[in-house]
């Protein structure tokens, strides 16, 4: 128990310094690129007297820091700013409506945007995770228990191939053959469960390889460990011993990898294949961000992705702590 | 002789090594051997006799690359090498058991040690309910005296120590009640103490359960404390089987005749051979090395505070001189600060207090140039062979290594390193070969020579022949007493090995709990020890001699305290048969007893004078 207060206050401690190195790497970015964001608001047809007064307003002329300081101070207080472009009935603005000035009120919470969007992203993902485990835990336990032999040789050609199509080709591809010749499966947009499998697929294919090596070696390094010979001259069966024994212990890297890699690969692929199939996720809320210079949704999602892999590593690094105590040490 | 009382019965067993291209080499040839019921039948061989592959083979666990080629294996009459996997399985771990020579890697780390051994119990005996199981299992731990057993039985491997862990090995081995018991080594990693102590274990065990014990050994002096009679193996063919008084007495094979003689003696009143013959020419020299009451201490997490930290106090007010030309022999159980103690005399790591002077000087005041020349004269030899050397590197340059980083002219670097090459004893052909294939004494000369060929003054050796067998560390010992000879270097030996150090330290000191306890020349250590601790030590040293220690008085149970939380007084005080009063509040320090001899123990005198 004191174990366990000890490492989430240490962790959780660790954890915001990261995230607020992430959040001020992304704020000075974002300040940095060139485009000015009052002219996106506002639109080109305004003045740059007016321009210049809202910008102010906006405290978007002061200090890179100071602003980053008062963005902070909202966070904390669960205020993540209003979109720039979006207004709250759902339509994009983008200065085409010839607007004097700004008014922040009618442009929609970038936390309502986001919380629209994540059940969206969250079925997608999960759904790419159950797809990838499900071809990648028999692949990889049957590679592990015959490591050299052809389950291994197979398990890694397989991945090789896997590893080596570009995503985004193969999205295309899918959606050719499978929803627009085939019409089995329909591909863009989201109007029900269905929409999800096609770009689950294609996430769980980028996943898939990653869990098929760290299963297969972790099973084979740990089939050589002297207590699974030892535990069959103590009279336990080889099957028990690879059941209750090989598995558990091969599940500590596998964790490692999930909280790892696999949650950093999802949260880049996302962006672009909901993209692509115009799925209606926090990544083609992203996307439509980045091309309209739409820095608060852009700073939310980003800080909101640093969260998420610190919380998920965390926890894993937990579970792992609890299957094999040793590493409380 | 009837059948019916012998147990296992085994009959012209062969066994072969299949090798890649479709030979096959002979590991077991022809070997018979039967064992009774209540008997312990202790085998012996050296490394490469086939001893292993033997046990494991009476329990049928024989896998490619060896096969068995001939021979049965009778257990009750039913011949094992033919018997379905099935019933095999059935048989093993409940009617014949097997504990093997590496208890820390035989259970699964990650599970408490008491739910394995429940698994197996429910495994090997179907029907039987958990909560029996489990109070089966405490039971028989606390019979191996585990303390607090009930607490033990959910703990993890890693909380073991290597002798609890031993003792763990044996309760999973013994909860069915097995007849027959194959101990293959299983004291070789232990400490002699903690060995001792599993060897007397095991044979109160043997008579509360009825077990055969087939018990497969190195070391005679092993085989002395626990066997009935004994098997000798050489390359893989009985060449002996006789009761242990016979062997010892009248060996047939020459084979055994020779392994009797090349033991060494520890009790021998006869000198010749030891340390004690060089150590009248000493003490009155220079003093190379002078520890100062040196402490150490490590911190590490607390599990039990929030971000709290625990102190380990490896090294505590540790003080000796060494002299030129000395031998000094530091010896004690794993745990008790040697290889703390090697770090810092190496300036490996700093003391926290006190002063290391070598010849007068603070080495721990020295500049990086200081350190650097320092270095030069002062080598570190550590156990491992293996890992101690760059693969990389061809041998001629790995010795040379030392000589190029103290700047030597590059021509000069040769023949110097040719001449130690000699000395140490590698064929000069090596010079341009890498360390691939030497064998474990071969890469430990290669060792040597690299520190020998900077010419040190002072060579510490931490367990340097430790991994080394019998025959190859009597060649490089007396290496080193040549080398001391010759050119007059000083040698600390950190060492857990008794037998060695009585036979070429002319100093010992006995550290337990990062202290020393008693420093003394060889002699008095052995014959007139004044600490109850180095008794002890003598006491559980296996011997096929006669022992003027009894380990009945004189054996320890437990294990040393946490050297986290010493207790107060004496920190031997919570093992020793003889404590009294004082000792639980009065610290007893090093006090001269005679001459040269200090002891640590208010008690010292009086059992000199008894």
């Amino acid at each position: 128990m004191l174990f366990a207060l000890d490492f989430f206050m240490r962790r959780i401690a660790q954890g915001l310094i990261i995230v607020l190195l992430v959040a001020l790497l992304i704020f000075t970015l974002l300040r940095v690129v060139p485009g000015d964001p009052v002219r996106i608001m506002l639109g080109p047809m305004v003045s740059p007297s007016v321009a210049e007064q809202t910008a102010k307003e906006m405290g978007l002329r002061d200090p890179v820091l100071v602003q980053f300081g008062r963005y902070v101070g909202q966070i904390a207080q669960g205020d993540f700013g209003r979109s720039f472009v979006r207004s709250a009935q759902g339509a994009s603005t983008g200065g085409t409506r010839a607007a004097d000035t700004f008014n922040a009120a009618n442009r929609a919470s970038v936390i309502g945007l986001i919380a629209t969007a994540v059940p969206y992203s969250l079925l997608l993902a999960g759904l790419a995770f159950v797809f990838a485990l499900a071809l990648a835990v028999p692949i990889g336990i049957y590679a592990g228990l015959r490591s050299g032999k052809w389950p291994d040789r197979f398990a890694l050609y397989l991945s090789s191939i896997f590893v080596s199509l570009p995503n985004i080709w193969l999205a295309l591809v899918l959606i050719f053959l499978v929803s627009a010749k085939a019409g089995w499966l329909p591909a863009i947009g989201y109007k029900g469960f269905s929409y999800a499998i096609l770009p689950a697929i294609v996430l769980a294919v980028e996943l898939a390889p990653v869990f098929i090596r760290s299963i297969a070696v972790s099973v084979s390094g740990n089939l050589m460990e002297a207590y699974v010979s030892v535990g069959q001259i103590r009279g336990l069966s080889r099957s028990r011993m690879i059941v209750f024994h090989v598995f558990r212990n091969s599940l500590i890297p596998l964790l490692n990898t999930l909280g790892i890699q696999a949650v950093g690969v999802l949260l880049g692929s996302l962006f672009l294949i909901e993209y692509v199939f115009n799925f209606p996720g926090v990544g083609l809320l992203m996307i439509n961000a980045v091309f309209q210079r739409d820095f608060p949704i852009i700073q939310a999602i980003s800080i909101l992705a640093c969260v998420v892999l610190v919380v998920v590593n965390i926890l894993v690094d937990f579970a792992a702590t609890t299957i094999d105590r040793r590493l409380q040490y | 002789m009837n059948t019916s009382s012998k147990i296992l019965d085994v009959q012209g067993l062969s066994v072969d090594l299949l090798l890649g291209s479709g030979a096959r080499r002979p590991v077991l040839r022809d070997v018979s051997l039967s064992i009774e019921e209540n008997r312990v039948l202790g085998i012996i061989g050296e490394s490469g006799s086939g001893k292993t592959v033997l046990s494991r083979a009476l329990i049928n666990w024989v896998a490619r690359p060896l096969e068995i080629t001939g021979g049965k294996i009778l257990y009750r009459g039913e011949d094992l090498v033919t018997l379905p996997q099935r019933q095999m399985q059935a048989l093993r771990g409940r009617k014949i058991a097997y504990i093997g020579s590496d208890p820390g890697s035989a259970l699964d780390p990650t599970i408490p040690i008491g739910h394995q051994i429940v698994e197996k119990l429910k495994a090997v005996e179907p029907g039987i309910s958990t909560a029996d199981a489990a109070r089966r299992v405490v039971r028989t731990l606390d019979a191996v005296r585990i303390p607090s057993a009930a607490q033990r039985f959910q703990e993890f491997p890693f909380q073991f120590s290597g002798g609890m862990m031993q003792r763990v090995m044996i309760v999973d081995a013994l909860v069915t009640q097995p007849d027959l018991l194959v101990a293959d080594n299983i004291t070789q990693p232990l400490d002699v103490t903690v060995a001792a102590q599993i060897l007397r274990l095991l044979k109160d065990l043997q008579r509360d359960f009825n077990t055969a014990i087939l018990f497969v050994s190195s070391s005679l002096g092993t085989l002395h404390d626990i066997a009935d009679e004994v098997l000798v193996l050489s390359a893989g063919q009985v060449v002996e089987h006789q009761p242990f008084e016979d062997l010892l007495s009248a060996p047939k094979h020459p084979y055994t005749a020779n392994l009797i003689s090349d033991l060494p003696k520890i009790w021998e009143a006869d000198t010749r051979n030891t340390g004690a013959s060089i150590a009248d020419k000493i003490s009155d020299s220079e003093v190379v090395l002078s520890v100062r009451d040196i402490s150490r201490v490590y911190s590490t997490k607390d599990p039990t505070k929030l971000f709290g930290k625990q102190h380990v106090h490896a090294v505590r007010g540790v003080s000796f001189d060494v002299h030129k030309g000395d031998s000094l022999g530091i010896v004690g159980e794993s745990g008790c600060g040697k290889s703390s103690l090697s770090r810092l005399l190496s300036l490996l790591e700093l003391p926290n207090t006190g002063q290391i002077l070598f010849k007068g000087k603070d080495i721990a005041r020295l500049n990086a140039r200081g350190q650097l020349d320092l270095r030069k004269r002062f080598q570190l030899l550590l156990q491992d062979p293996f890992n101690a050397i760059p693969p990389h590197f061809t041998i001629g340059r790995t010795i040379a290594e030392p000589l190029r980083i103290h700047g030597m002219a590059g021509s000069a670097i040769r023949p110097k390193v040719e001449q130690v090459m000699q000395e140490i004893g590698l064929s000069l052909d090596l010079h341009d070969k890498l360390p691939v294939g030497l064998s474990a004494g071969q890469r430990q000369r290669v060792n040597i020579a690299r520190a020998m060929v900077l010419d040190p003054e002072l060579l510490i050796l931490d367990e340097t022949l430790s991994a080394l067998d019998q025959v190859e560390q009597t060649k490089l010992l007396a290496l080193f007493e040549k080398l001391q000879r010759e050119r007059g270097i000083t040698l600390l030996y950190i060492s857990h090995d008794l037998g060695m150090v009585r036979r070429v330290c002319n100093r010992v000191a006995v550290m337990y709990l990062g202290r020393v306890v008693e420093l003394s020349d060889n002699q008095t250590t052995f014959f007139n020890p004044g600490h109850p601790y180095t008794r002890a030590l003598l006491s559980a040293v296996p011997s096929i001699e006669a022992r003027p220690y009894d380990p009945e008085k004189y054996l320890l149970e437990g294990e040393p305290p946490n050297p986290i939380n010493i207790p107060p007084g004496c920190s031997f005080r919570t093992r020793c048969p003889f404590a009294i009063e004082k000792c639980a509040t009065i610290d007893p320090v090093l006090t001269p007893r005679a001459g040269e001899a200090f002891a640590a123990c208010h008690l010292a005198k009086i059992v000199e004078a008894a």
